[in-house]
């Protein structure tokens, strides 16, 4: 595995919470209706009166060590040896959720034909698919305040992305959107 | 003291033309650059459009607009969706059952428009040309069309909302001689009152300021009755209780008075009447404030003393503040706080007009504002501002709601013709009831949109109109910005632009000569002319032109003497302020019979002006003007957009929902003296726990999702159904502005 891997940093003192991320990913993947590659969540922080809302704009983190491959049963998921952007294969997939279950952000998702899709970072920098990504992908470069950056980092750089995207989500479960 | 960092420029990840079109190879598809055109007041947003065997696909946004630079929101995304909706209106209609029962036949365009052109002339006749009225939907480029066909038609009767920016640029003119800027890139605090910069156009500009000043250590303080994403980025917020901002201003005016913390020079020599507010202040403690709107006292303190000590400090009011039968005494309450603070134009405050010149063209006007006549201001059904102030903003007006109600009161007179471009009477106006009763009534009724309206089954001719993705026009100017809009997709049906549709209905009435004969190359090129353009030459240029300030570019400051000086658009061209001084004690108010200094008045229903009606109404109700996936009334038939936003939903705090036992998602009846809503409860910790909020405009179904239309009226979710439309107490009395508040009560829905 390569010691430097894509991941997206998201910087929440600029996010501005306007959803703009995902449906930019909607309309360049052509995503099902009832499905999301990327999502934007909310927490609330405080009570009333002395409390403030944030976001987080969360997709697939291909993650340095990911749960859903480990729960696979039939070898679907992979991890890309050359920058660590894992991906499905769906002819593999079997659509039994288990990756669902294991993933900590809860990101899989499953649409009519009922196998797994997610992000694939765009297969950012023109490998083997479609590519609609130049300098970034569609859900960066749409940013109105550049909150979301996609960059090669250290694998180590890449564990503290998904530690505070872990204490982020997991206090979002008991949030709905603003 | 705070300290000042350089702002942090974002990193660009946009697409330039080059790139888009590499992409576009790649995909075999083809680049359009375009506008944006999913949020109003007139959007600007540079976008790629990409288009793949002659079907819009989708858009990015595009780096070289100096407006957007790239940046892109979720409604701009769901564009594609929007122009292809199942909902879309797809023929010319002519009405041929009763009024309201939805029976109509198709005919085609040139059909539709004789017979509209027929039915004003005949009108103009029998009844003057006062008897024709178009309700303006938000400001866009055609809305100065708009003004044009009714000048030339002899018509004062531009029927504008009454309760969005206009209100605030009056209050604001006639106390500090106009509508200031913020100043988001010097302020060291910036106050968001009644203001919501994110869910209408995010990626314009100011959100990207916003962001930036907060990042180079500026404090942000939003007062407003809920969270909202601004609040996310905020310092601190302040819940008021809704439509009590002229109550809180008072009071912050109470404390800086009281507390001597004013700019003693600047009030000697550019204010005029602040011995009189001395007095009349001592009405408004902050403990009075704390019980009108719910803020408590220390915290009134706090902010006024905040910003009155704080240099750099600005404030950006909002149309919040729009919504209120004392709006105008909200707004210059406001203008005087800033201006004893010594806030106005200097840097970090807020900014008054015409600070050095850009030397930057504008297009020509095509409003006519020169041809208004005495007799035609004396025709106003009924005058947004009272007729001694008309033209004021763009041209004479009356207001929406007084149209309508003319038709039911007659008085002074019943319009006879209704034109609605692009707005929905009953969703977007309150008193809906009303409205529909109007509507059933009008002698004529013409629609022109997009999509399916709420009240187009009233209509008497229905026209299907292009989206802006379909046509080649207007160009857009924003700025030192100034791009021509190009054509993404042929028109998916017999569609015309609204721009069409007016200057045809021009030639038809014979009115030929004022409307460039028909031809949108020659509009397009006469408003050109300051640019020494033609839209051939500009649109040459695929992502536009941007001008260079000439010649020096700092602005100057304190101009004070030549902005207070301004002579008013009215006939009488009296100036704004008749002592060259900011009004705090406004002698032409108080000529026209108006209160001379800002005064408290309560909303129809409330908490402290109606105490008898909360044993029943327990709850103040108001709403939101716009989401995060919604533009006012429009598009929630677009399915990307509603997976966002799927059902109406009450905000409402947990702690007052456990008391009547609702939980998140219950459907929930929400009740007031004029009507009721079935929605969905939001179980929301960031709002006033004896305030309940919803956005407004909700009925539209969405076909992809399986959401069916709502009723527009009692059971549906119409917020505008909610309110009081009394003559006596829901307007302000000066400025129109309407009421969104009143009282509720709130229980689970039990079917």
């Amino acid at each position: 595995m390569s010691a430097k891997q894509w991941g997206f940093v998201f910087k929440q003192e600029n996010c501005i919470q306007c959803h703009g991320c995902e449906v930019a990913c909607k309309t360049w993947r052509g995503i099902d209706l009832g499905v999301n590659w990327r999502r934007v969540i909310n927490i609330w922080n405080g009570e009333y009166p002395h409390i403030t809302c944030s976001s987080t704009s969360i997709s697939c983190m291909h993650c340095s060590e990911p749960y859903c491959i480990d729960v696979c049963s039939t070898g679907a998921i992979s991890k890309r040896d050359t920058d660590g952007i894992v991906l499905v294969d769906t002819k593999k997939c079997v659509g039994c959720q288990a990756c669902y279950d294991a993933c900590p952000y809860k990101v899989p998702q499953f649409g009519v034909d009922g196998t797994m899709q997610k992000c694939d970072m765009c297969l950012s920098g023109k490998q083997d698919a479609p590519n609609f990504a130049q300098n970034a992908p569609p859900c960066v470069g749409t940013c109105p305040t550049k909150a979301l950056v996609l960059k090669k980092m250290p694998v180590s750089e890449k564990k503290e992305m998904e530690k505070a995207m872990k204490v982020f989500f997991n206090k979002s479960n008991e949030c709905r959107y603003v | 003291m705070m300290t000042k960092k350089p702002g942090q420029a974002f990193k660009n990840y946009a697409l330039t033309l080059d790139e888009a079109n590499a992409i576009a190879r790649e995909n075999g598809e083809k680049v359009v650059p375009t506008f944006c055109a999913m949020c109003g007041p007139n959007p600007t947003c540079g976008v790629y459009a990409f288009v793949k065997n002659g079907r819009f696909a989708r858009v990015a946004g595009m780096m070289e607009s100096p407006i957007n630079r790239g940046g892109v929101c979720p409604k701009g995304h769901a564009a594609p969706q929007w122009v292809y909706s199942p909902d879309r209106l797809k023929k010319p209609l002519l009405r041929k059952g009763e009024k309201g029962d939805g029976s109509f036949q198709e005919i085609p365009w040139n059909e539709a428009v004789t017979i509209i052109a027929d039915k004003l002339q005949q009108q103009k006749k029998q009844y003057g040309p006062e008897s024709l009225a178009v309700l303006a939907p938000a400001h866009r480029s055609y809305s100065n069309l708009i003004r044009r066909f009714l000048v030339v038609h002899g018509s004062p009767n531009y029927g504008h909302s009454g309760i969005c920016y206009v209100q605030k640029e009056f209050a604001f003119t006639y106390t500090i001689g106009c509508q200031p800027r913020c100043d988001y890139k010097n302020a060291d605090l910036i106050i968001l009152w009644g203001r919501q910069p994110i869910y209408s156009g995010p990626a314009m500009g100011a959100v990207r300021d916003l962001v930036a000043a907060k990042q180079r250590g500026a404090k942000i303080v939003a007062i407003k009755p809920s969270v909202e994403p601004d609040i996310g980025i905020g310092d601190i917020w302040v819940p008021l209780r809704p439509g009590t901002d002229a109550a809180l201003a008072l009071s912050m005016l109470n404390v800086i008075v009281s507390e001597n913390l004013i700019d003693a020079q600047f009030v000697e020599t550019w204010c005029y009447g602040y011995k009189q507010l001395q007095e009349h202040i001592l009405k408004y403690p902050p403990e009075w404030g704390e019980r009108i709107t719910g803020v408590p006292a220390d915290q009134i303190r706090e902010i006024a003393r905040l910003y009155a000590t704080t240099r750099a400090a600005t404030i950006d009011l909002g149309n919040g503040v729009e919504h209120a039968p004392t709006a105008n005494d909200a707004i210059r309450s406001v203008a005087i706080l800033m201006a004893i603070t010594g806030h106005l134009d200097r840097p970090g405050g807020n900014l008054l007009g015409g600070g050095g010149k850009s030397g930057i063209p504008r297009p020509k006007a095509i409003n006519l504002p020169g041809n208004y006549t005495r007799e035609m201001i004396d025709k106003l059904v009924g005058p947004e501002f009272p007729k001694v102030f008309q033209p004021f903003w763009g041209g004479t007006s009356s207001a929406y709601y007084r149209i309508l109600d003319s038709v039911l009161t007659k008085k002074p007179y019943p319009v006879r013709t209704i034109i609605s471009p692009g707005t929905q009477p009953t969703v977007s106006m309150r008193g809906s009831k009303r409205i529909v009763e109007a509507l059933r009534k009008v002698d004529f009724y013409v629609v022109l949109d997009v999509t399916r309206t709420a009240d187009m089954n009233y209509a008497d001719i229905i026209l299907p109109v292009s989206t802006p993705y379909e046509i080649d026009h207007p160009f857009e100017n924003r700025g030192n910005w100034i791009m021509a809009r190009n054509k993404v997709i042929e028109p998916l049906g017999d569609y015309k632009s609204i721009y069409e549709f007016f200057l045809d209905l021009g030639v038809q009435m014979g009115y030929g000569e004022h409307f460039w004969y028909g031809s949108i190359t020659d509009y397009q090129n006469y408003q050109l002319s300051p640019f020494e353009l033609t839209i051939e030459k500009l649109r040459r240029h695929p992502c536009g032109l941007t001008f260079k300030t000439e010649g020096t570019t700092t602005r100057t400051y304190e101009n004070y003497s030549r902005v207070f000086q301004r002579r008013s658009a009215a006939l009488n061209r009296e100036p704004y302020l008749p002592q060259g001084k900011v009004a705090i004690y406004n002698t032409t108010f108080e000529r026209e019979g108006f209160n001379p200094l800002p005064e408290w008045r309560e909303p129809p229903e409330s908490i402290t002006g109606t105490p008898e009606l909360t044993r029943k109404y327990p709850l103040i109700l108001s709403d939101y003007h716009t989401s995060k996936a919604y533009t006012a009334a429009w598009q929630r038939n677009v399915p990307y957009l509603r997976e966002l936003q799927p059902f109406p939903m009450l905000h409402i705090h947990p702690k007052a929902a456990a008391v009547r036992g609702i939980k998140n998602d219950d459907w929930i009846i929400v009740e007031s003296p004029h009507g009721w809503m079935k929605v969905k409860a939001d179980l929301y910790p960031g709002i006033r726990p004896d305030t309940v909020m919803i956005l407004h405009g909700w009925w539209q179904g969405c076909r992809e999702l399986g959401f069916e239309d709502l009723p527009l009226l009692d059971g549906g979710a119409n917020v505008n159904n909610m309110y009081s439309v009394d003559g006596e107490k829901a307007f302000d009395p000066l400025i129109t502005a309407m009421s969104s508040q009143t009282l509720v009560e709130v229980r689970k829905y039990e079917c």
